[in-house]
């Protein structure tokens, strides 16, 4: 009986170079789609010119809702307050501030729904406070994140008091 | 007589490789573009907030200004007093003014109205906001007059 030889293996050659060429491709385009630096945002406040001895009405004719910021001896924050009620310090203070600056623009819109969006904030934060309580501050008066995480803006005309001296 | 045949081999040249390289060049140069674009000076910590939401629209026209401490590597401050950073170049606050009458004027002299024109503050988190405040009525001063400002800050995730 006669058996063929049936069994030669045949080497097929793969060219690795263009599979090697799209593997570096992805991880290029991997790395341009990753984000290297921290997302950043901003805050666009509306900020009037602000003199010493300035009115103290908004263009509605309402009082600005004041916010103080009063630092210690090392730029800290010690007191926040909003119209003139202290609102203690630290995060829990600008959880308040948001919901305090809430219940007065929904009080404002029930009494006059037109006039609630000439409804201003003035800041008045002290000189040698760090930026980052007043960037908070602003961010308590804007608005806050709703639970699917978009933003529900409150207030867009914030404005700083005059300048307190060091 | 014996003639040998004149047969031409033809070699195929894989073109595969060289389009690879060439796509990955296009994409190097696109990166290295991607971070000249980038002004940011990553120097500075910016506040953070949930809120600081990026502009929805591009603006065409802006002034950005890196306020902040000189820091090492490792955050920190070597020097107390606050500068403006341009490239490589320190400037004070007392000394920015000349700089910001400049950009207005610039603005000015390519025809684009300064209402159009957005101040980008990136003051450091821990600078005092007195400070900030000094630089806002500075540059809404009559002879300087930028009107618009955008309090630059790093998103924080819900959260945290």
């Amino acid at each position: 009986m006669k058996f063929r030889n049936r069994t030669t293996v045949s080497m097929i050659r793969l060219n690795m170079t263009p599979m090697i060429s799209i593997a570096f491709l992805l991880i290029i385009c991997f790395m341009y789609t990753f984000d290297v630096t921290e997302p950043e945002g901003d805050f666009e406040p509306n900020m009037p010119l602000v003199a010493a001895g300035a009115t103290a009405v908004t263009d509605a004719g309402l009082p600005p809702l004041k916010v103080r910021l009063v630092a210690d001896d090392g730029g800290e924050l010690s007191a926040l307050q909003f119209n003139g009620e202290n609102l203690g310090n630290g995060e829990q203070a600008f959880a308040r501030l948001n919901s305090e600056v809430f219940l007065a623009i929904s009080t404002q819109h029930a009494i006059g729904p037109d006039q609630q969006k000439d409804l201003e904030v003035e800041i008045e934060p002290d000189y040698n406070l760090q930026y980052r309580f007043i960037v908070n501050a602003i961010g308590a008066c804007s608005g806050r994140l709703g639970p699917n995480g978009v933003p529900v803006r409150y207030l867009s005309k914030i404005k700083f008091a005059p300048r307190r001296d060091q | 007589m014996k003639f040998r045949s004149t047969r031409v081999s033809q070699s195929e040249l894989d073109m595969t490789p060289m389009i690879s390289v060439l796509f990955q060049l296009i994409l190097l140069f696109m990166i290295i573009n991607w971070f000249k674009q980038s002004e940011a000076d990553e120097r500075r910590t910016l506040p953070r907030d949930q809120l600081a939401s990026p502009a929805l629209v591009h603006r065409k026209h802006s002034v950005q200004l890196n306020f902040g401490y000189r820091r090492d590597p490792d955050g920190t401050i070597l020097d107390q007093q606050p500068s403006f950073f341009f490239g490589n170049e320190q400037v004070t606050l007392d000394q920015v003014r000349p700089r910001l009458r400049m950009q207005a004027q610039y603005y000015e002299t390519i025809g684009t109205d300064l209402d159009d024109v957005t101040v980008e503050i990136r003051a450091d988190a821990e600078i005092p906001g007195g400070m900030v405040q000094e630089l806002i009525q500075m540059c809404q001063e009559p002879e300087i007059a930028f009107q618009r400002f955008a309090l630059k800050a790093t998103e924080m995730p819900a959260g945290l």
